[in-house]
């Protein structure tokens, strides 16, 4: 306790910490860490798709399960930020602990996947709804641009200004490209829907009345009519706040660590 | 419990997301007892329910008609029908297509609104698409109040002779015909296919290395915060410039390509409809409610009415109708029965005066009384916070013309 080096550490520390280092050199050792990594992988990723999948579906569920839900207004803003909000604690601490840019990619990847298994099996086998009204978005493109972002910059702050500006901008591209066919037009009893809506009046849904759906609502409406390019803006915006301020979140916790070192 | 569901997700979708199971609709079946008493009683009558045919085949058309009377006496600690109303069916999810459905003649695919005090006709075209044998209640979603359910009704539904899938075509406005069970779904599978494989070819990329988190993770520890970039490799630096780019190029390409394969879109659609209420086509009896009681343990209500037939004709009170359960009086033996209609007590109504004479004003005493009661929890009443009914008298002329409006007011419990 008394002795401390320059840095502020015990002597029993630096030693233990130069073993550690001389260990990556032991093949033994090296074999025990890849059994630890895939250890880690595995709890890592059980928790982030239990997690994700509640976590979206607490705050997207909606917007996400229905085709007549993804407007061009509510779904881009609320969507990112549900994820960001998680993705950006997990990206802190990893990227600070061991330099792997690699959580957007893992959450929207397990997002995708669960949610798949969710729709097939919860969805369409059990309750009937055709997979053409309830299929999962994707956000997979947007997670590997985040993290690329953060892997060719090596910077934080400049990956939440890319990364998470094109996170939040480009929602609804990259859906669109198996989403348009969507939007097509129908003519019903004298009135104008589009295929999404005679989906969403034809396949029936007895507690979620077409009033619940949350689309299409705002005042940026008023500045003409483009609001899909002005909401990819306000989203990018978002998505870098959210994505800043969930950076710090995960900084805090990671400074938690502080006090569990303290207590050992 | 109807509001929880309707309310929007909840607890309801927190349990979905744990156990990855979600009873979209089967929560709804019998929800003509969950709800409280008064709120069946003081709400919407629902009333000439009509199922038909009863029994069908997968691809065979099933109507629902009826109608309702949004009441005068709407509980005022309830969000009001007023606002916002969707008018639904109770069906376990989408074993049913909805074709077709209208409110007065105004087709119903937006939520609109009910002004009180008014007749509702309803017609709701359905297409059986999954075999089974399903309750099919008619439900008005009311904004903020939740479900209000009519009774249900029996319907059997057969798969068709062919087995060949259910096909649901409509034609765009593009002029293009397809079958919303599996359209636009090669679009979906193939870019959800691209965008798992880049995902987790980068997962792989970054995961399958000699040395992974316990090793990184000792080696940042020694070079410290301010050298940890060391640790990213050039390899890792093209690697991953050559995903963003690829990443960026799928996203700006397939939106190009989707914008030229559907130049036509529109963006979803919505807002209410409006529709025109009917007057309720009283028969010229003047109906004032002196008092009601109702019965803790005899399962019966009975009224005090003072009425005045202000015709040309006799008058003669067929039925009472409260919480979606008709009681007939057997002595008018008039009111037509459905097949397969539920909640109806033929004897249950006894009425002191058989025949109402033109000009002629008297009291009269009303009990509706049957089993019904206590099976649909109407006794819970007592648990009313503003002890107040609602019913619908339905009465007849000479020639058997029906005539309905409703009555209501206080109600107090008779413990004898
Ligand atoms: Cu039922």
């Amino acid at each position: 306790m008394s002795e401390a080096n320059a840095s502020g550490l015990a002597e029993t520390e630096v030693k233990a910490r130069a073993l550690d280092l001389k260990s990556l050199d032991n093949p033994r050792a090296m074999k025990l860490y890849r059994r630890f990594d895939g250890i880690i992988i595995l709890v890592l990723f059980t928790f982030l798709v239990l997690g994700i999948q509640i976590q979206f579906t607490l705050t997207a569920g909606d917007w996400d399960y229905w085709i007549d839900w993804r407007d061009r207004r509510w779904w881009p803003l609320v969507a990112p930020f549900s994820l960001l909000l998680f993705i950006a604690p997990f990206t802190y601490g990893i990227w600070e602990r061991v330099r792997l840019p690699i959580m957007a990619t893992a959450v929207t990847t397990l997002l995708c996947l669960v949610s798949w298994l969710s729709r097939y099996l919860n969805f369409y086998e059990f309750t009937h709804f055709p997979l053409s009204f309830t299929f999962p978005s994707t956000y997979i493109g947007l997670g590997i641009l985040l993290d690329c972002a953060l892997a060719i910059s090596r910077s934080l702050i400049v990956s939440t200004l890319i990364g998470g500006g094109l996170f939040g901008a480009l929602v609804y591209p990259i859906n669109w490209s198996f989403m348009a066919p969507y939007k097509v037009p129908v003519e019903f009893n004298g009135m104008l829907m589009s295929v999404a809506d005679m989906m969403g009046y034809q396949y029936i849904r007895t507690t979620t009345p077409e009033y619940l759906r949350i689309i299409e609502e705002s005042t940026l409406r008023t500045f003409g009519g483009s609001v899909t390019p002005l909401t990819a803006v306000f989203s990018a915006l978002c998505g870098m706040v959210v994505y800043a301020a969930f950076l710090w979140v995960g900084y805090k916790i990671n400074g938690l660590d502080k006090f569990t070192k303290r207590i050992v | 419990m109807m509001k929880l569901i309707a309310g929007k997700t909840g607890l309801r979708t927190l349990l979905a997301g744990l156990v990855m199971v979600l009873l979209a609709g089967d929560a709804l079946a019998h929800g003509e007892r969950a709800q409280l008493a008064s709120m069946r009683m003081r709400t919407v009558h629902w009333f000439d329910t009509k199922v038909e045919p009863l029994n069908v085949k997968v691809g065979d058309i099933v109507t629902v008609t009826g109608k309702l009377v949004t009441s005068e006496w709407w509980p005022k600690h309830m969000p009001s029908i007023e606002e916002t109303v969707y008018l639904n069916i109770g069906v376990p999810g989408p074993t049913f297509l909805r074709l077709h459905s209208e409110v007065n003649g105004v087709p119903m695919m937006r939520s609109t609104a009910f002004p009180l005090g008014k007749v509702y006709e309803y017609k709701t075209v359905l297409r059986a698409r999954v075999a089974g044998r399903y309750h099919v209640h008619p439900i008005l979603n009311v904004k903020d109040a939740g479900s209000l359910v009519d009774k249900g009704t029996w319907l059997e539904v057969a798969e068709n002779d062919s087995g060949a899938p259910f096909v649901n075509e409509i034609t765009t406005l593009t002029g293009e015909t397809i079958d919303l069970e599996t359209y636009g779904l090669d679009g979906v599978y193939t870019w959800h296919l691209i965008w798992i494989a880049m995902g987790v070819a980068y997962l792989l990329y970054w995961l399958i290395r000699k040395e992974l988190f316990i090793p990184r993770f000792i080696r940042i520890r020694e070079l410290g915060s301010d050298r940890a970039n060391e640790l990213m490799t050039k390899k890792d630096f093209v690697v991953s410039s050559l995903f963003f780019t690829t990443a960026l190029a799928l996203i700006l390409g397939g939106y190009l390509w989707a914008e030229n394969k559907y130049p036509i879109t529109i963006p979803l659609q919505t807002g209410l409809v409006e529709v025109e209420p009917i007057e309720i086509p009283t028969g010229g009896l003047e109906v004032v409610v002196d008092h009601a009681t109702y019965d803790l343990a005899g399962r019966s209500l009975s009224m005090q009415l003072q009425l005045t037939n202000n015709s040309e004709g006799p008058l003669r009170i067929g039925e009472f109708l409260t919480a979606n359960i008709r009681f007939l009086n057997p002595d008018v033996n008039e009111g037509e029965i459905y097949e397969g209609e539920e909640m109806v007590s033929k004897d249950g109504l006894t009425v002191s005066v058989d025949t109402i004479e033109p000009g002629q004003t008297v009291d009269v005493e009303l009990v509706a009384s049957d089993a019904l009661w206590e099976q649909y929890r109407m006794t819970g009443l007592i648990h009313d916070p503003d002890s107040r009914f609602a019913g619908m008298i339905f009465y007849y002329d000479e020639n058997g013309e029906r005539f309905f409006q409703e009555v209501g007011g206080a109600v107090l419990p008779n413990f004898f």
